[in-house]
């Protein structure tokens, strides 16, 4: 199973990623913010990152850019969770080299179907 | 003025035409009476001056009510709360007034009454606004620190509840895997003959006590095969007793006979001396045959006895051993039966079990789906406040335009500059604020919650 970084300033929104996902085996890790993630990901290879938009320190949508322009997660999956649902802010998410767009709530079925099928 | 009979005078400043006409009036008429009575008797004078005083009473109540009855202009500005709406107001009535510039021969005393007037309700107004603006900026920072203080409780709670909530989910599928465990126990296949499951059990414990009822029901089968034989047997020594007469019989004759023999050989005297020996030996022969005879007779009853009574054995010992193996066939029919139906129930358990396991697995979805709103709902709450700071940062400039507008007018007003500065720089309202970096992403999040397009998309 893989290891996902779910990044969420919110804590139950981590808790309920990570009840979901490891439900079905998967290893989640967490952080609160962009900033913590990239600081955790320099010591970890994760093959998931689940990131929302609006977060104090770093946004979502600068770790996104921040990652993609490194080269261990040039292509690894990021799919952004947010309440967001505009169409410019997905377009902005696109660009960023987000591979996907969750709107807050996710169910968790769909949720995993998601994460199966960027995983491949 | 609490009613119509107090006359005294205006309070300074409050001068008004009715009271001053009155006054002249009435020094006047005091005057002309005073000297009238010199010529008129002393109740005469009174008289007149108590009808002067009446009537001059009359027409200065008139003319108060008159002068209380013409509107205030300016005074329903402050109806409506908007900033703007009172600003022009305020500016409106501090532009000299037209009508006043329109009327050249304008009399000293109204001119100065109508700027009294008008310096009184500015005064009111500004009063108000200033009180006003006040008060919606310490409502908007009460707000604020509720919002917040909402934010953060909800938050609290959420996260408790979702960590009970995954201890509760972790807990039932222990405790489920558990019960699944141990009923497939009772439901699994057998390996190297001995039963795993109950209804292995019950399937070969039903053969064997089926083959042993088989090997009963056989053995009572040749316990009756066995009794017809000796049957036979029974038959066949009756018949040797018949052989057994027949042979009596025979050496009787032979005996007659031989006797016979031995009289002829007496007859003849000499010669037949010889003949009488052998019929004399054929006579004892005859009776030792006889003899013998018996004794057959007595063994073959000793045996016939014998025989019957390992009839009568084996006739009790099949009947009852088909007996007992019918009854034991019945009771393991009864017993499979039984472990049948609990068998039954058992997997009625397991598929309730599974489908209850499933009903779980909805709710859960529900729940983690329903908890995320309080993310939701903290995070359109934190926009409202960027949309508040700004309300309270327009009410600041407002009040302090106000201020410099004219200064003077504000002398009067309690520690205005105070609270001025106080409004805009209070250190509460920066504690604990988490604001993002982009106030328009929060007011987007307030007007735009409700976005279009679809819940989930991959680029």
């Amino acid at each position: 199973m893989a290891t996902i970084l779910t990044v969420d300033d919110t804590a139950s929104m981590r808790q309920m990623i990570s009840f979901t996902l490891s439900s079905v085996g998967h290893e989640v890790i967490q952080a609160c913010d962009g900033h913590e993630a990239l600081m955790l990901l320099k010591g970890k290879k994760v093959d998931l990152v689940i990131a929302d938009i609006n977060m104090p320190n770093m946004d979502g949508i600068t770790l996104v850019k921040s990652l993609r322009e490194q080269a261990d997660y040039k292509f690894t999956p990021i799919l952004v969770l947010t309440t967001e649902s505009q169409e410019s802010k997905r377009q902005q998410g696109k660009v960023a080299g987000a591979t996907g767009w969750i709107v807050k709530p996710f169910n968790p079925e769909q949720l995993l179907n998601v994460v199966k099928k960027v995983l491949g | 003025m609490n009613g119509p009979f107090s006359f005294n005078l205006p309070t300074s400043g409050r001068m008004t035409s009715w009271s001053r006409w009155w006054l002249w009036a009435a020094v006047g008429m005091a005057v002309s009476l005073m000297w009238t009575v010199a010529f008129v008797p002393w109740w005469a004078a009174l008289g007149s001056g108590l009808c002067a005083v009446l009537t001059l009473t009359v027409l200065a109540f008139y003319a108060r009510k008159q002068d209380e009855t013409t509107p205030r202009a300016g005074e329903e500005v402050l109806e409506g709360h908007d900033a703007k709406q009172v600003l022009e107001q305020v500016d409106a009535l501090m532009s000299p007034s037209k009508d006043i510039e329109q009327i050249p021969q304008v009399d000293e005393v109204l001119q100065s009454m109508a700027a009294d007037n008008q310096r009184r309700r500015v005064d009111d107004l500004m009063r108000r606004w200033v009180d006003v603006g006040q008060r919606y900026a310490e409502a908007a920072l009460v707000l604020r620190r509720e919002i917040q203080s909402v934010i953060k409780q909800t938050e609290q709670a959420t996260g408790t509840i979702a960590s009970s909530f995954e201890a509760v989910i972790n807990k039932a599928t222990i405790q489920a895997r558990q019960a699944m465990e141990l009923l497939e126990g009772t439901q699994g296949a057998a390996s190297d003959g001995v039963p795993q499951s109950l209804k292995d059990f019950i399937q070969v414990s039903d053969e064997r006590l089926n083959k042993m009822a088989d090997e009963v029901v056989r053995v009572a089968d040749l316990s009756v095969n066995m009794v017809r034989e000796l049957d036979g047997v029974q038959n066949r020594t009756q018949a040797i007793d018949g052989f057994l007469l027949d042979v009596e019989k025979l050496a009787e004759q032979t005996s007659l006979l031989a006797l016979n023999a031995e009289i002829e050989a007496a007859r003849v005297g000499e010669h037949g001396r010889g003949f009488s020996v052998v019929a004399t030996e054929v006579r004892r022969l005859s009776k030792r045959s006889h003899e013998f005879s018996d004794r057959i007779r007595v063994h073959l009853k000793e045996v016939r006895t014998g025989l019957s009574k390992t009839h009568g054995d084996m006739r009790t010992l099949s009947a009852a051993d088909m007996e007992h193996a019918l009854k034991i066939k019945d009771d393991v029919i009864a017993l499979t039966r039984s472990l049948e139906g609990k068998n039954r129930e058992v997997a009625e358990t397991v598929s309730r079990i599974n489908a209850i396991s499933k009903e779980i697995a909805q709710d859960v979805q529900n729940v983690v789906v329903s908890l995320q709103f309080q993310d939701i709902t903290s995070q359109k709450l934190s926009g409202m406040l960027e949309p508040m700071d700004e309300l309270r940062s327009t009410l600041y400039h407002l009040m302090q335009e106000t201020v410099n507008l004219d200064k003077g007018l504000f002398k009067n007003l309690p520690g205005s500059e105070n609270w001025l500065s106080h409004m805009h720089d209070d250190p509460a309202a920066e504690v604990e604020v988490k604001l993002t970096k982009n106030p328009e992403q929060d007011l987007r999040k307030v007007h735009g919650a409700t976005g279009s397009g679809p819940a989930v998309e991959l680029f």
